[in-house]
């Protein structure tokens, strides 16, 4: 009877296996399969309870997916899991890939504590495993005492490997649907980048095309948001230029900005050139919180990179994408997007290039309307300035013979005396502007300089303190190619607006700095003059350029910068002007590098030169080269030589300890005059007239070369 | 000073021609004014046999001897003036600070250059050139 029992018992097994077998093959959603499963199971062979256990990514954990009853969906919810190799039979069953029988209480008491399953007497775990491979456990539980035999588990264990088997199927089946899915997704992005790619690339005008993108973004891939920001000027700030729908509209017309390298995503997208993901918001809960886009439940961020040259690459803003539905976005999400976003860098580049193109005309139409005013006014204030030179002459005259008129009441001789000085002071402002407009155009003669001589010498002709002006000289600086008389005027003005800004500065200081720079492939040399006044404010801007604009009241004709802008056009230079960040305004002179073309000639040899000059730059190179060329130099930085008998001797006009005349003076007594050669960075009439007079052989423009000086002293 | 400087004024512009020479007639120098280069040429060659010039004051910018406004006009008439009378004193006047017409000048024999406008010392100039000459 019990063999017959046992037998029948067997085979009512082997039965409700095949039963479970057909019934779940077929089963292809996992989630139903395992219900289903331990239902049968429950219902065929009438245990108390079954579940089913599948390992977690890790493999370290054995997390139940399906239970009998109600019991068992209070344990799945409660996210029941025993530990791989543990000291649960589940455990032991997933460690050894070994099924496992416990008969009654008294003998492993342990293992039926569960409080949802009081009445468990025997358990049974049985390992899923497809070949080697475990991916889970099968529990069976009983009110019986001792309710399993070893045979049991034989006809079990046929059914948990066909239970394994359909997983196993059911797992690969989800996953192909997924990899298909994703493929079929991918494609679908990649179609709607290559979309938004034809649809920008041929729009130059930036506004219609930043709209068209974010349009297009959100149509072709049904996305609830998307932006794009780009960098401001500072690359300090991604400003939101077009975002979509009325959202968008309405952040745009409110000046949103986020800050680059800052915690939202475009700014990290941007600062570390990458895209970014937020799928949902227990995730990153920061970055839903734009009270425009209330709905949003993931975003992605696509930093906009284009190429430049073939080794960089400049960010030059970000997008923004936004969904409803949380996850929206995979990692296989962002290369296509990227791709699109790539596609709108460069579309947004050219456009951008376009824009500059537009400003590098409007700039070329400014300043060529500046030229044409400034050459008419010109040519007016010539004219002008000639009619009026009697006027300070005939006011001179007629003072002197007021001065004569004794009959005449005192207090009418000092109204006419006042009425004399305001015809003068108009007369003399009229001949300042003529100075300051013809001064610049005339006698244009350019030669290779060393920009940093030009530089000291309009320092130490203007006297500055030298405590106010600090260099910074760029080694290995190259020549430049400029008058250096007109380069001496433009100067004088930088510095002495430099000097007029910082009147109610603390601590006046202006800082020089020299150094080479290139621009479009042509070399300059620059010259910075940065002061620490209150910069200069937007609308002064323009028309500070402007002839007979000026800030410091009617006793300024307001040509100085004017001035310069011509000078450093008639050089092939400009000018620039900024504001410092740090506070101060700067201007920038760029001077036109020389090319050396220029061939040494021969330079006079056996001859003993005194050379009258500070040590500086000029008069060291010109010291080296005559020692160099076989002639004996000696040098007297004030003049205090004694004055024995030189074959020549070089004067600089422009001597920080000492005076040019005084020094002349002194070597036209001692009969050498004739021998003497007077250099200067700057030459104006008077001076040279003066100098002239004590009968020097000649005063010219210091030579900067080798081939300028053999030429003046050959 | 007994005997009367004479002194040759050669300006185009006429309101500068006639103020310049009332502040030299004023400092009591007898001026003969002259409208451009031929002119002047032709009245310098006519007192020199009678009585020189002391000295000549002569614009840059006027017309030459062609009767054409030149630049260098006023250095043309330099040239020839020196040419008649080496010794004679020549200032030249300009509206223009430049510096190698002012060398041309000197080189062609001219005692100095004036750039018009800053003319106050003028004067003192003339006086010095005349006082230098007369020492």
């Amino acid at each position: 009877m019990e063999k017959q029992n046992l037998s029948e018992r067997r085979a009512a097994l082997l039965q409700a296996g095949a039963q479970v077998s057909r019934n779940i093959i077929s089963i292809l959603d996992p989630e139903e399969l395992l219900q289903k499963t331990v239902d049968i199971i429950c219902e065929e062979f009438g245990f108390y309870y079954a579940g089913v256990f599948l390992l977690d990514e890790t493999g370290e954990w054995a997390v139940l997916h399906s239970g009998r009853g109600a019991a068992g969906a209070a344990m799945v919810g409660e996210g029941h899991k025993l530990k791989v190799g543990g000291l649960s039979m589940i455990g032991a069953a997933t460690g050894r890939n070994q099924a496992l029988i416990a008969l009654d209480v008294g003998e492993e008491p342990v293992h039926f504590k569960n409080p949802h399953l009081p009445l468990t007497r025997s358990e049974m775990a049985l390992p899923l495993a497809v070949g080697d491979t475990v991916i889970g456990a099968l529990t069976v539980q009983s009110v019986e005492e001792a309710a399993f035999t070893r045979d049991d588990i034989t006809a079990l264990q046929a059914m948990a490997d066909q239970l394994a088997i359909a997983i196993h199927n059911a797992r690969l089946y989800s996953q192909n649907a997924r990899l298909l899915k994703q493929a079929s997704r991918r494609a679908r992005l990649l179609e709607a980048a290559a979309e938004v790619g034809a649809g920008v690339a041929s729009i130059l005008d930036l506004d219609t095309l930043l709209h068209k993108t974010v349009d297009i973004i959100c149509s072709a891939y049904d996305f609830y948001y998307a932006g794009v920001f780009l960098l401001d000027e500072t690359s300090e700030w991604a400003v939101l230029r077009a975002g979509h729908g009325e959202a968008g509209a309405n952040m745009v017309a409110l000046g949103h900005k986020l800050q680059v390298g800052g915690l939202s995503m475009i700014g990290t997208a941007i600062a570390e050139r990458k895209a970014r993901i937020a799928l949902d918001v227990g995730e990153e809960a920061v970055h839903f919180k734009n009270p425009h886009l209330p709905l949003t439940r993931s975003e992605m961020a696509l930093p906009l990179v284009v190429a430049e040259g073939e080794n960089h690459a400049r960010v030059i803003g970000a997008v923004t994408v936004q969904s409803v539905e949380e996850a929206a976005f995979s990692h296989e999400d962002i290369s296509s997007l990227q791709a699109m976003a790539d596609q709108l860098a460069i579309a947004l580049h050219n456009a951008h290039l376009l824009h500059e193109l537009e400003i590098a005309h409007a700039e070329l139409v400014r300043t060529k309307t500046y030229e044409a005013v400034a050459t008419a006014t010109t040519e007016a204030i010539h004219w002008i300035g000639n009619k009026a030179l009697p006027i300070t002459v005939s006011v001179q005259r007629l003072r002197d013979d007021l001065s004569d008129l004794s009959d005449v009441a005192p207090e009418v001789i000092e109204s006419l005396l006042e009425d004399l000085t305001l015809i003068d002071d108009s007369a003399k402002l009229i001949f300042a502007v003529k100075e300051h407009l013809i001064g610049p155009a005339r006698e244009y003669m350019p030669a290779p300089a060393m920009i940093e001589d030009v530089v000291r010498d309009v320092v130490t002709q203007m006297a500055l303190p030298a405590e106010l002006v600090s260099y910074k000289i760029a080694p290995n600086l190259p020549l430049a190619i400029a008058d250096t008389t007109q380069l001496n005027r433009a100067l004088t003005y930088v510095l002495q607006n430099a000097v007029e800004a910082m009147q109610k500065a603390p601590a006046p200081h202006i800082q020089v700095t020299l150094a080479p720079a290139e621009e479009k492939g042509a070399l300059y040399v620059s010259v910075r003059v940065a002061d620490v006044g209150p910069g200069i404010s937007a609308s002064e801007m323009d028309k500070m350029w402007a002839a007979f604009y000026t800030t410091k009241g009617a006793k300024h004709a307001g040509l100085g910068l004017s001035a310069c802008l011509q000078i450093m056009k008639q050089i092939d230079g400009k000018i620039v002007a900024a504001n410092r960040p740090e506070g101060g305004a700067e201007f920038t002179l760029f001077i036109p590098a020389d090319l050396g073309t220029q061939k040494p000639a021969e330079l006079p040899a056996g001859r003993s030169l005194l050379l009258v000059d500070d040590d500086d730059v000029w008069s060291r190179f010109v010291e080296e080269l005559l020692t160099n060329a076989g002639n004996s130099v000696s040098r007297a930085p004030d003049g205090e030589a004694p004055l024995s008998d030189f074959d020549l001797i070089l004067v600089d006009y422009t001597l920080s300890g000492g005076s040019c005349t005084k020094v002349l003076a002194k070597i036209a007594k001692a009969g050498m005059a004739d021998r003497t050669l007077v250099v200067s960075s700057n030459l104006r009439v008077e001076q040279t007239m003066e100098l002239m007079r004590f009968g020097v052989r000649d005063v010219i423009v210091k030579p900067y070369t080798h081939a300028a000086l053999a030429a003046k002293l050959g | 000073m007994d005997e009367e400087i004479k002194i040759l004024l050669v300006d185009d512009e006429r309101m500068v021609r006639r103020s310049m020479e009332k502040t030299l007639t004023r400092a009591g120098f007898y001026v003969v004014t002259a409208e451009d280069t031929a002119s002047a040429l032709e009245l310098f060659k006519e007192e020199l046999a009678e009585e020189p010039f002391d000295l000549a004051l002569l614009d840059l910018n006027m017309p030459n001897f062609e009767g054409v406004p030149a630049a260098n006009a006023g250095l043309e008439l330099l040239s020839e003036l020196v040419k008649l009378q080496p010794t004679l004193p020549v200032v030249v006047l300009t509206a223009f600070d430049e510096v190698e017409r002012a060398k041309d000048a000197v080189a062609r024999g001219a005692r100095a250059y004036f750039v018009k406008g800053r003319e106050a010392g003028l004067l003192e100039l003339v006086n010095e050139i005349l006082g230098t000459e007369a020492a």
